[in-house]
Order: C-alpha cells, then structure tokens, then sequence
C-alpha cells in the first residue's frame, strides 16, 4: 500500500489535506481531510432573538459572509411571512453580487490560475503577469466597494436588516460605481483571453450529479425557490434536507452530503449546466470563448463557470444600479415584527460556492431553539472525493509530484471554503 | 534585511487574513517590504523559520491550534494577534467550558470513528490565555486603516498604537444622534473600543459591540441604563457576550 498525502492544502480558505491510499494501480482509500475546528454556531444562536441571527452566522465564513448573511435575513422574513419591497430585493441583490464579484476575482486570480500557468501563487505571479494580477485585483476591489456601498463593509455587513436596510446607500457612490462596472465590463476580453489560454486537464473526469436552484424569473439568477438536480429530480427548498442527507464521517469535522446514495456538486458548474441558457448575449459570448462546452464531467471547467459568472455579475449589478437610480431610492418604514407563536423559516441561495441553505425554528418570543446551516462546501466534499478517486486511478503510477498537484488543482476549483464546511451543524 | 513575517489562521472565518487580501491597491507593495515565509491562505511551499513578526487569526479551538500557536511563538520574536476572535475568543467563545462536549455530540452524535486526536475540540479561547502577546488588534473584522498602519510602524521597529477609547467618541465626532438616547436601542458604543468610525451607529445600527471591550469597560453603568429603558437582564448579557464571552463574564 503506498500512501499519497497533502498535509495542509494552500490557497484555500480555511485548514484541509487529502490523503489517498493506493494498492499497485488500485485506489484503495481516498479521504478530503477537514480539519478546521470546529465553532458549534447553534450552540451561539439558541436563545438568541431573531434580530441577531445575520450578524452572528456571516461570521460562519469571512469570503461568504454576505452570503450568509442575505440567507439569514431570508430565512428570518420566511418565518414572518415579510415581502421585501423591490428596491430591497435589488439593493441585497447588489450586495449579494459584490459578494460574488469579489469571490470569484479572489479564486480565480490569486489561487486558481497561478496552478494553470505554473506557479505557487499570486505573488510571484505578479512578478511575471502583471496586468493579469492588476486587472483581477482591480475586479476584486469593485466587488468589496459594492459590498461596502450597500452592506456597510466588506466583510460582514452591518447596514441590511429584516425587511430593509439601516441607511440607504448614497445615490452619488451608486452613480460612480456603476460607472466603474461599465468600464470593468469593457475589460472582459481579458478576461476571456486568459481563460481561454489556459490548458485544462481531463484527469478527474467522472459522471456527476449536478444541483442547482431554479432562477425564480425568466433570466439567470442566484435566487430560487426550486432545487434541480441533474437526475431529473425537483425539491422544494423546505425540503432540502432530502437533497443533502448529511452523514458524519471519521476524518472530517464538516459532514457529508449524498443524493440518492449518491455524491453531487453544487457552484458555478452546476449553476450553468442547468441554466446556461439563461444568460445574457454577453456572458454566453464569454462562456464560448473561453472554451466552456456543456455538459461537462470536467471540474476544472468549474473555474471557466465562475469566470463566465463574474462576467455576468458585473453586468447585472450595473443593470440593477441603473435601474435604482433611475427609479429614484425612498426612505422606507421599517417593517413591524410581531411574534405572536412558534414559527420556522427556510431560505436558500447559490452562493459563490454553490447552494446555501439556512433554516432556523424560533419560540412565541422570536427566540432561535433550533438552526440549520447546509453550506455548498460541505455538500460538495463527497464529490471531491469521487473526482480524486478519478484521477488517482487514471494516474496511477505516474510520479507522485504529479499526483498530488492535480489532486490540489482538483479540489482548488471547487474553490473551497472549509471554515464554511466545519461551522456548527444542526439543534434537532 | 526585509522582516520575515507570517500570517497564520486558528478556528476562524479568515476574515482577518482576508482583510489583508482585500488591501487590493497596496496589497503587492506590502508583499514586497516584508519576506514572507508563510501565508498558506493565499500562497503554497510555507517556510515555518524563525519569524520577525507572526501575524495570527482566529480563536484556540482544537488541539491543533494550541500546538500549532506554540510552535508560532516559539518562533517569532513578535506574535501579533488579529481581529477579536484571536484577541478575545470572539464568536467561537460563546461555547463554553461546559457546552463543548455536548456540542459535540449533539453534532457529531457519539459513535465517530476517527483517528486519535482528530476530533479534539477545545473550549475556544484567545491566544493570551496560552502565550505572550505582543500586539492585539481586535476587530471582527480588523480595520484594513489600522492594519496598514500597525504593519507601517512595525516595520520602522515601532507598535503601532491603537485607540483605547470608545467607539461612542468616534459616533460624537461623526455628530450622529445616539441611538441609546433617541430610540433606548441597546448599543454597545459606550463599553466597544473604536477604530471602525463609528461604522454601525452611522448607518442607525446599534454596536454590536463587534471589536471588544475597552479596559475598564463600565459593565454596571451600560446594563443599569439599559434596564431603565426596558431591556431584559439576560438580553443584555447575551449581547454583551457575543464577541467577548470571557471579558463579559469576568466583569458581568
């Protein structure tokens, strides 16, 4: 038996390894070991009031605390049974999308790429590709400016709340920021050239369940109500937990999720498998050029997915910025909260990372007494199992060198975010 | 010589470490002033030598980081602790002594099958209660000004030095109205320590007390005001509690 280790994966968020063990060319064992610690968030929320909930689970993960916490705030108003007026919905819409920005500018520039072009990270990237780093990094700080913009800072919000917002944004950064997107928009070519540059192994590929939520309008979204899975099966969101049946596993601190008995992903590829046609012109231009042909069972087309969505978000948020501004923003009343009996919520988004879902049971007093959070990472570490499985045993026998920065590159493009994977789990 | 540095996270959301990769304009010059050894969020190959500075993230929540802090310290002759988990617990610390064990197997069920060691949760708790810290910089997350700043002193061979008042002074600068007087919302901007201007209170949100105490953080003076204007006892110390468990529960 010959064992083949990663002890402390780099440039990805939070503390993973992987561990294969090979018998001759067979792949006895393959485990993604997670051992980021443990924080046991439901122990934090129970008894805590409504109120609280967003401020203390976009702690969950720094790179996807909007995420969480737009989530959260959707889950809390589906217990209340609160609508968001539309310029609500298209302000968190904003922030979400800042979100979104800035993960895949941060992924894709700073830790994908540099394994496609040859190098241990952005730094000494930088020394060699300049533009590149700039123009990824210029991405990333427009993401973080929306977020800023809207939610109060980068990294966990403060300014959205149940039902609306503390303080709407100022009309003038909206203005200069849309701006920005525009011209952030005419720099997709470059984008599209170093994409489609990059040479993309085929090692892991394998057949594969793809999930996804459903777009609730007619144009691509990251918001819905339906769960599709690639088998042909549909859920509704409040009956998540018959998509993602999480099991606890002896060497990782974040559980396991299985369809049908079955390991599934959950990102950027799953979200255009499904919806791809859903795009705008421009952003099914860039999927073209760069070379992303669907359907694929190739992961790392998972990076060439989030590209295609990074276009796509700076084309929305500048879309949605238009829209506000020529509307005109109005000072709304704070929606009245009124607990009067034992109520649940569930919400579900598609993050950067794929499907997030958040679901909390408060008492007559608005009080949290139980909390579910199902993040994309946990859902997808069955599947990175299966694609290290795939690539080990179509390796096998090649040096070991070799081995291991394809099994990094593999687990790299599901961009994952362990801190997420290992926070807590569910109060039953 | 250029200062060998490194940027470490314990059981964290990275929200520090990424507070640096956020600092996108300076973000290669900084990387250019110092020699970084070890930053395996952004980059692979660490070098774990002696350290001029260690920059270190997140609470001590497992065997791991415990052992893995230790070896940190044992290495640089300056361990510089970031954002408020790191500094107080934060969030993680809201699980007590008593709490983890039942957590634990609330979440993981009883029967895990695992290597020795692997699933060994400690109550979370900040460094300084396991080594020397020379430097805190609390925030959840740090200020990216009073990073920068901190790292511009450090590398002329000073600290940096960091407000020791409280958030409420930065809220009167900005002249907003008090949220504790005008709608009695429980704000924490009297016991918080600045350095966010006031960013919660300016967008009529109340401080969620998010950065930590200050010393002499008046606990009795902040729960009286509250109870006068209706708030319930255990609600207030729950808040009070939220990134700062153990400096709450020591002055409560």
């Amino acid at each position: 038996m010959e064992r083949i280790t990663v002890a402390h994966l780099a440039r990805v968020e939070g503390h993973g390894g992987i561990d294969v063990t090979l018998a001759g060319d067979r792949v006895a064992d393959v485990n993604f070991d997670i051992f980021e610690g443990s924080r046991f968030f439901e122990q934090l929320l129970v008894g805590r009031t409504w109120d609280q909930v967003p401020g203390i689970v976009c702690r969950v993960c720094a790179i996807c605390s909007a995420g969480h916490y737009v989530t959260a705030l959707k889950a809390v108003e589906d217990a209340l049974g609160i609508k968001v007026s539309p310029q609500t919905e298209a302000l968190r819409e904003l922030l979400f999308l800042g979100q979104m920005i800035e993960s895949h500018a941060l992924h894709l520039f700073c830790l994908a790429v540099p394994d496609f072009l040859g190098y241990g990270g952005v730094i000494p990237l930088a020394n060699d590709r300049p533009d590149e780093v700039r123009l990824g990094l210029s991405l990333k700080k427009l993401g973080n400016e929306l977020q800023t913009a809207v939610g109060g800072r980068p990294v966990h919000a403060v300014n959205a709340i149940v039902g609306g917002f503390g303080k709407l944004p100022d009309p003038e950064v909206l203005r200069s920021l849309g701006r920005r997107l525009g011209e952030a928009l005419e720099q997709a070519p470059a984008v599209v050239a170093l994409f489609a540059s990059l040479t993309v192994p085929n090692h892991s590929e394998s057949p594969t369940i793809y999930v996804a939520l459903e777009p609730e309008g007619e144009e691509f979204s990251f918001f819905g109500r339906r769960i599709v899975a690639s088998t042909g099966e549909t859920f509704e969101v409040h009956d998540y937990r018959r998509v993602t049946n999480e099991t606890v596993v002896g060497h990782s601190h974040a559980k396991h999720s299985r369809l049908g008995g079955r390991p599934y992903m959950v990102g950027s590829l799953a979200r255009l498998h499904h919806w791809a046609d859903r795009l705008t012109p421009r952003a099914r231009a860039v999927a073209r050029e760069i070379g992303l042909t669907l359907p694929t069972e190739n992961i790392l087309y998972n990076n060439h997915a989030q590209a295609v969505e990074l276009v796509w978000s700076l084309e929305r948020a500048a879309g949605l910025i238009d829209e506000l501004l020529t509307a005109g923003m109005k000072e709304e009343t704070p929606v009245e909260v009124v607990w009067s009996e034992p109520r649940k919520g569930t919400a579900a988004t598609e993050v950067p990372r794929g499907t997030l879902y958040h679901s909390y049971e408060f008492d007559a007093a608005g009080r949290v007494t139980a909390a579910d959070i199902i993040t994309p990472t946990a859902q997808n570490l069955a599947n990175v199992e299966k694609d290290i499985r795939a690539c080990a045993e179509k390796l096998a026998g090649k040096p070991d060198g070799d081995l291991v920065n394809n099994f990094e590159m593999i687990v790299r493009a599901y961009d994952p975010c362990i801190s997420c994977s290992v926070h807590l789990i569910r109060l039953a | 010589m250029k200062p060998r540095v490194g940027i470490y996270g314990l059981t964290s959301c990275a929200g520090d470490q990424l507070v640096l990769l956020n600092c996108e304009d300076e973000l290669l010059d900084i990387v250019a002033a110092v020699d970084l050894r070890s930053f395996v969020m952004a980059q692979s190959d660490p070098a774990e030598t002696e350290l001029d500075v260690a920059f270190v993230e997140g609470a001590v929540a497992q065997l791991r980081d415990l052992r893995m802090l230790q070896d940190i310290r044992q290495r640089a002759a300056l361990l510089v602790a970031i954002g408020t988990c790191a500094t107080w617990g934060g969030i993680p610390a809201l699980t007590g002594e008593n709490e983890v064990a039942g957590a634990k197997r609330r979440v993981y069920g009883s029967g895990i099958k695992a290597k020795p060691g692997f699933f060994e949760n400690l109550p979370p708790t900040p460094l300084s209660r396991h080594v020397k810290v020379d430097l805190a910089v609390p925030g959840c997350p740090i200020e990216p000004e009073q990073l920068l700043t901190g790292l511009a002193s450090l590398l002329h061979g000073d600290l940096p030095r960091l407000p020791k008042y409280p958030v409420c002074a930065e809220c009167k600068m900005k002249e907003n109205s008090c949220l504790l007087v005008r709608d009695g919302a429980a704000c924490l901007g009297p016991l918080t320590v600045a350095g966010c201007g006031a960013r919660c209170p300016s967008l009529n949100r109340p401080c969620m007390g998010c950065r930590g105490p200050i010393e002499e953080a008046n606990y009795f003076a902040e729960y009286r005001r509250l109870m006068e204007l209706g708030h319930d006892p255990k609600e207030i110390r729950l808040r009070l509690q939220t990134f700062a468990a153990p400096a709450a529960a020591l002055e409560a």
